[in-house]
C-alpha cells in the first residue's frame, strides 16, 4: 500500500512546514506521492498555499479547492477516500488542535487497514501551551481521542521562526525531549532550517531533519516585527 | 526576557490577560477565533469570566454589562461580527464604559470572504453605530503590536473611558512571531462611576437614555468635548523616511511593513519614497500628513479596500498635494507588486 505519515499537533506547531518538507525529501524515492493538506479550520498559511512547489516536485496535492480553498467550511476533499485505498505514498496534513484531528478519527478506518503509518505529534515548545508537560500531555489525549489512533512519534520542532539560532534549537529539543520521555513515544525527527542544520552538534545528526520554509513571507525578514 | 513564538490572535489575548482583562464575551468567527480559543484556555484559570455567547448581540451587552462593574472586559470577532455589535457598542459608547473590541477583519461587505481586508476602516472610525459618537481605533502591524496595543487599549480605555477597538488584517491574526511577553499592568485606576456595590454611597446608574433635549444636547457635547481631548493628546504614527521623499506612501496595519520593503526598493531605482503609518486611525494622525503635504509631491494611499482611508488623508492634506491611491481586496499584495505600483506612480509625475 507504501508509507503513510500523517502529521497533528497544536495550532503553529509548524505541521504543515514539516509535512512540505517530509513530501519534497521523498519525491526523489517516489512517483506516487499523494499530499492531503485537511486543514479544514483555518485557510491562512496552509499547506496548499505551497501548491505551485508541491505540483512542480511531481507531488499529487489534495485539498480543498476551487471557491473552498480559502474556507473555513468542513468540506473534505471527497478523493482522498479513494486515494487511501490506493497504492501511494501519502502524507496528511491535519490542521491544529482536536478539532483538526477529528479529520483523521472519520479516516481512522482507512488509516488502520493500510497497516503502516506514521502519527507524528509535532512539537515546537515555544508556542503558547507547549512549553509545560501538563499540556502537552492533555493535547496528546485529546488528539488521540479525536484522532481514534495512537501516535507512532514526535518531531522536535523548536524554532522562533526569523529569530531562530542554534542554542535556542538545542535548548527547545532537550525540552521536547524530556516530554517524549514521559510521554514514552520516541523523538522521531528533529527539523531545523538550513542554516541551523549546518552547526548542529554531531550527536544530533541522526534524528535531524533539514527543512524550507515555504509557506512564510519572504518580506517578513528585517521589516521591523518584533521591536 | 520571555519571548514566546506567537500568533498575533494569541499574543493579543495574552496582552489583554497581561492587562488585567477579566472577562472576554463573544461569538467565534474568522479569522478572529482564536482569540476567543486562547481566553477560554486562560481566564477561567486565572479567576476571569469566559462566556460563548449565544449571538454577537448577546456578547456585546455582556461587555456593557461587564464593563459597567469596571471590569476590563473585552469581545473578539471580524468584520460580520461588528456590524451586529453595533448597537451596543453606540450604547457603550454614550454610557463612556471603558472596553476593549477586536476586530481581525475579513472582506465584506455581507459575509463576504474571510481574506485579510482594511474595509471596514469607515465603520471603526466613524463611530459604526447609531448617533455621534467616536471609539478610538489602534491599528497594530506586528504581533508584538498587537500584544502592546491590547495593553495600551486598555489604558486609554480607562484614561477616557471609552471602547477602544483594536482592527487588524486577518493574516495578522494568524501570523506568527516571536513576541516579548510584557510585565503584568499591576496598577489600576480608580473607577468611582462603577456599579460595584453602592454601600455607604448613592448608587451609581448607568443609563443612555436622554428624554430632554437639553440633556441629550449636554451629553453630545460632553462626549465631543473628550473627544477633542483625545484628538489633541492620542494620535500616534510611525514615519519612516519621509524627510526628504517625493512620494509619502500612507498604510496602516500589516500591509504597511510590506510597503517598508517596497519604499526601500523604489529608493534603489532612485525614487525618494517615504511612508506614514497611522497606528491611531482615530483619531486620525492628521499632523503627520500636514507635515510632508508641502515637501512631498504627491501622496499615496494604498489600502486593502476600494479606498476609506484615503478621505482623511485628503482632509488632513487639505489639497496642498494631491493624493493618490491603490488598493487590492482579498490578499495581502506582496512589496515587489507595491514597488511596481510606487514605481509607475513616479513616472506619471515625472519625479
Amino acid at each position: 500500500m507504501g508509507s503513510l505519515a500523517i502529521f497533528a499537533g497544536g495550532f503553529g506547531s509548524g505541521k504543515s512546514e514539516v509535512a512540505i518538507n517530509f513530501a519534497i525529501d521523498m519525491a526523489s524515492k517516489s512517483q506516487k506521492i499523494v499530499f492531503a493538506d485537511l486543514d479544514l479550520v483555518n485557510p491562512f498559511f496552509a499547506s496548499r498555499d505551497a501548491r505551485e512547489k508541491l505540483i512542480s516536485e511531481n507531488i499529487r496535492l489534495v485539498a480543498p479547492g476551487g471557491e473552498l480553498a480559502f474556507g473555513d467550511v468542513p468540506n473534505l476533499p471527497t478523493d482522498i477516500i479513494a486515494l487511501m485505498k490506493q497504492d501511494n505514498d501519502m502524507l496528511i496534513d491535519l490542521a491544529g488542535d482536536e478539532v483538526g484531528s477529528l479529520v483523521i478519527g472519520y479516516l481512522s478506518n482507512l488509516v488502520v487497514e493500510r497497516g503502516d503509518y506514521q502519527f507524528y505529534l509535532v512539537i515546537n515548545p515555544y508556542r503558547p501551551f507547549a512549553g509545560e508537560l501538563e499540556s502537552i500531555k492533555e493535547l496528546r489525549q485529546h488528539l488521540e481521542k479525536a484522532g481514534l489512533i495512537k501516535f507512532t512519534g514526535i518531531i522536535s520542532n523548536p524554532n522562533m521562526v526569523e529569530e531562530t539560532n542554534l542554542d535556542l534549537v538545542l535548548k527547545g529539543h532537550r525540552r521536547v525531549v524530556e516530554f517524549a520521555a514521559k510521554l514514552e513515544l520516541p523523538v522521531k525527527y528533529l527539523t531545523v532550517e538550513e542554516r541551523i542544520y549546518n552547526c548542529l552538534p554531531h550527536e544530533y545528526r541522526s534524528i535531524a531533519k533539514k527543512i524550507t520554509l515555504y509557506l512564510r513571507p519572504g518580506w517578513l525578514h528585517g521589516s521591523g516585527g518584533g521591536k | 526576557m520571555n519571548k514566546v513564538l506567537m500568533k498575533g490572535n494569541e499574543a493579543l489575548a495574552e496582552g489583554a490577560i497581561l492587562a488585567g482583562c477579566r472577562g472576554f464575551f463573544g461569538y467565534p468567527i474568522t479569522p478572529s477565533s482564536e482569540i476567543a480559543e486562547y481566553m477560554a484556555r486562560k481566564l477561567p484559570k486565572i479567576g476571569g469570566i469566559f462566556v460563548q455567547a449565544e449571538s454577537e448581540l448577546a456578547a456585546i451587552n455582556m461587555v456593557y454589562g461587564g464593563a459597567a462593574t469596571g471590569t476590563r472586559v473585552m469581545t473578539a470577532s471580524s468584520g460580520p461580527g461588528l456590524s451586529l455589535k453595533q448597537e451596543g457598542i453606540s450604547f457603550i459608547s454614550e454610557a463612556e464604559l471603558p472596553c476593549l473590541i477586536v476586530n481581525i477583519s475579513r472582506g465584506g461587505p455581507g459575509l463576504g470572504g474571510i481574506q485579510p481586508s482594511q474595509g471596514d476602516y469607515f465603520q471603526a472610525t466613524r463611530g459604526g453605530g447609531h448617533g455621534d459618537y467616536h471609539t478610538m481605533v489602534l491599528a497594530p502591524a506586528s504581533t508584538q503590536e498587537m500584544m502592546d496595543f491590547a495593553i495600551l487599549g486598555y489604558e486609554l480605555a480607562d484614561r477616557y473611558r471609552i471602547p477602544v477597538v483594536i482592527m487588524a488584517e486577518g493574516t495578522l491574526g494568524n501570523l506568527m512571531e516571536p513576541v516579548i511577553v510584557r510585565d503584568e499592568v499591576t496598577s489600576f485606576p480608580e473607577k468611582p462611576w462603577a456599579i460595584s456595590g453602592c454601600q455607604g454611597r448613592k448608587p451609581n446608574i448607568v443609563n443612555t437614555l436622554h428624554l430632554t433635549a437639553e440633556g441629550l444636547e449636554q451629553r453630545n457635547r460632553h462626549l465631543f468635548s473628550k473627544y477633542k481631548e483625545i484628538g489633541m493628546n492620542e494620535k500616534r504614527a510611525e514615519t519612516f523616511m519621509v524627510e526628504d521623499a517625493d512620494i509619502v506612501v500612507v498604510a496602516f496595519g500589516l500591509l504597511a511593513r510590506v510597503i517598508k520593503r517596497s519604499v526601500i526598493d523604489a529608493r534603489k531605482h532612485g525614487i525618494k519614497a517615504g511612508l506614514i503609518r497611522p497606528m491611531t486611525l482615530w483619531p486620525f494622525p492628521d499632523e503627520h500628513i500636514k507635515a510632508v503635504a508641502d515637501t512631498c509631491k504627491v501622496m499615496l494611499s494604498m489600502e486593502i479596500s476600494m479606498g476609506q482611508m484615503i478621505q482623511d488623508i485628503r482632509l488632513a492634506a487639505e489639497g496642498r498635494v494631491p493624493v493618490e491611491f491603490y488598493g487590492r481586496i482579498g490578499f495581502l499584495p506582496n512589496p515587489e507588486e507595491l514597488t511596481r505600483e510606487i514605481i509607475a506612480l513616479a513616472e506619471r509625475k515625472g519625479l
